[in-house]
């Protein structure tokens, strides 16, 4: 598998009416990564995967897809591009099948076998001849995925693709896009303002706040680090107070909400264990308070107003 | 050429799956069979001939025909922006060029495909009312060629005119992106341009003949007549005028649609 990037956008910028809504982004996503593209609403988004797929030119910068500018090498780059751009709209008019025949026709090379290939895929055969005007929305989002998996991409767009979802489809689609990701090395880029959501499915994420990534990290690293370091750990007992006190002189800690937390590495976190238990205080549960993405995203947009 | 007409194809899935066309088709084939009802019924069939009754009704069938291809054209462009399907039509290997001229191939199809269902209707509908005349007849005094090839002109001539509103309707549609004002602004076009025509008679001006209105109407050279009286023309100025005109009109239907964000 190649390391150079799928998808390379270079100094984007757009600019509507004297206003910039896209400040010289510039990302690059890798082959079977997942990747987050992180803001909140009227962040611009929205506004970048839609000059991602050619939906809007750019006043500044280039998008490299496969290699291939998304100015100048349309048909080129675009033929290597899955997408939901927000909610996935079909011909209501038409079924389910023959929706993906009209998108199937427009890219060479993808067989009727495809078709049900996909189809199978995203479990819909059993309603694929039925009018999409009777589909509920999860049926449509599939049939979204369906569509835009249909030529084989190299890259996977998707625009907020959790939107009316119930909690079963959401899984269900992340363990899709890890599939997705792992067996055919496509690139996933999935914008969202849900935080828990992206760091469940994404390698890395990028901020993006009025235009600005503001940060990109990656969410897998930052889980491993936290294994080697110290960190806050909570300890749920039946008397706080004692357990505190049955530590002094060993590590320092502090009670919060009727639970002990300490800051310690693995294995001090053991020997805390052995200590309380052996000084008979119950311990019923033992977590690593860590950040989530929540809290990073917040810390990092804090402050932030709309406008 | 073959993945293009796979364009075309997709393009016809989306006139030809939608109810109200088998609708329209409907109203087409049943037209001409009332008219030619109320004129046998009424009229002294020893003054009607088949090719008369029939250049009579289809000039009203054809005028529902230009009415039909212009709602398939306001939806073809504007329905995909307010359907919001144009985001996922205009993200494949295809330029927005292509993409365009598909749906003005699929609508050109339209017209020429409900143009045909109304020759054939009309005129087996006529026949059966009125016998077959194969010689020069009624049609008009000045006319003395064979009623086929009088037929046949009419039915160019309101083709003609018919590409010219749809092109149009196409513009406003893809300019736009509403549905509503393609519609309304063509059928203006068509109803109002012989009104327009009459007052523009009156100004003795030499631009009088460069206005699209009148040209719309080609059918007065088959009596050996201009469309605009007093002002003389010959088809081939008439036919120059439209081609100009089917110029400005899809140029700007191009420049706009390959070149404006979609943000729908």
């Amino acid at each position: 598998m190649s390391q150079s990037p799928v998808v390379r956008l270079m100094d984007v910028s757009k600019r509507i009416g004297g206003r910039t809504i896209i400040d010289r982004v510039s990302l690059e996503v890798n082959s079977g990564e997942v990747f987050g593209f992180l803001g909140p609403n009227g962040s611009g988004k929205t506004t970048t995967i839609r000059m991602m797929v050619g939906l809007m030119a750019l006043s500044g910068g280039d998008i490299q897809i496969a290699g291939h500018s998304i100015k100048t090498e349309f048909p080129q780059a675009i033929t290597q591009v899955g997408a939901i751009v927000e909610n996935p709209e079909m011909y209501k008019f038409l079924t389910g099948y023959q929706n993906l025949l009209h998108y199937a026709r427009m890219n060479p090379g993808v067989t009727e076998q495809r078709i049900h290939e996909v189809v199978k895929l995203v479990g819909l055969s059993e309603r694929i001849h039925d009018k999409v005007s009777k589909y509920s929305l999860g049926m449509r989002q599939r049939l979204g995925v369906a569509q835009a998996v249909i030529h084989r991409p190299k890259l996977l767009v998707l625009d907020e693709p959790t939107n009316g979802l119930d909690p079963a489809g959401i899984r269900e689609l992340r363990d899709y896009l890890r599939l997705l990701a792992r067996e055919e090395g496509t690139a996933v880029f999935v914008s969202s303002h849900m935080l828990s959501e992206m760091e469940l499915m994404c390698d890395r994420v990028a901020i993006l706040q009025k235009g600005q990534i503001i940060d990109i990290r990656s969410i897998r690293a930052a889980v491993e680090e936290t294994t080697h370091t110290a960190e806050n750990v909570l300890f749920e007992v039946d008397h706080p107070d004692a357990a505190l006190g049955v530590l002094e002189g060993h590590s320092s800690g502090r009670v919060e909400d009727g639970a002990l937390i300490v800051t310690a590495d693995r294995s001090t976190v053991a020997s805390i264990n052995r200590r309380l238990v052996e000084a008979g205080i119950n311990v019923y549960g033992i977590r690593v308070k860590s950040k989530s993405l929540e809290d990073q995203f917040l810390e990092v947009t804090a402050g932030d107003t709309i406008g | 050429m073959a993945d293009f007409w796979k364009l075309v194809q997709n393009e016809n899935m989306k006139i030809y799956r939608r109810l109200r066309t088998w609708i329209m088709l409907g109203i087409v084939i049943v037209s001409p069979l009332i008219f030619s009802t109320i004129v046998y019924g009424s009229s002294d069939v020893h003054t009607a001939s088949n090719w008369s009754v029939m250049s009579f009704e289809s000039t009203v069938t054809l005028a529902l025909v230009t009415l039909f291809t212009v709602v398939a054209s306001a939806d073809s462009v504007a329905g995909e922006f307010s359907w919001g399907t144009v985001k996922l039509l205009l993200i494949r290997p295809w330029s927005r060029a292509s993409v365009l001229l598909s749906k003005f191939v699929s609508l050109l199809l339209f017209g020429l495909f409900f143009s045909a269902v109304t020759f054939i209707t009309s005129f087996l509908v006529n026949v059966l009312y009125f016998g077959y005349t194969g010689s020069p007849s009624d049609l008009d005094p000045s006319w003395v060629g064979h009623p086929w090839t009088y037929i046949g002109l009419f039915y160019l001539y309101k083709y003609i005119s018919l590409v010219l509103i749809v092109s149009f309707s196409f513009m406003l549609s893809s300019a736009f992106r509403s549905g509503g004002l393609a519609i309304g602004l063509s059928m203006f076009l068509l109803f109002a341009g012989g009104i327009i025509s009459g007052i523009l008679v009156a100004f003795d001006k030499a631009w009088v003949k460069y206005v699209l209105f009148p040209h719309l109407s080609l059918t007065p050279y088959l009596e050996g007549n201009s469309p605009i009286p007093g002002h003389p023309t010959t088809l081939g100025f008439s036919l120059a005028v439209l081609a100009v005109y089917f110029v400005i009109f899809n140029l700007v239907s191009w420049s706009v649609f390959t070149k404006r964000d979609i943000a729908a």
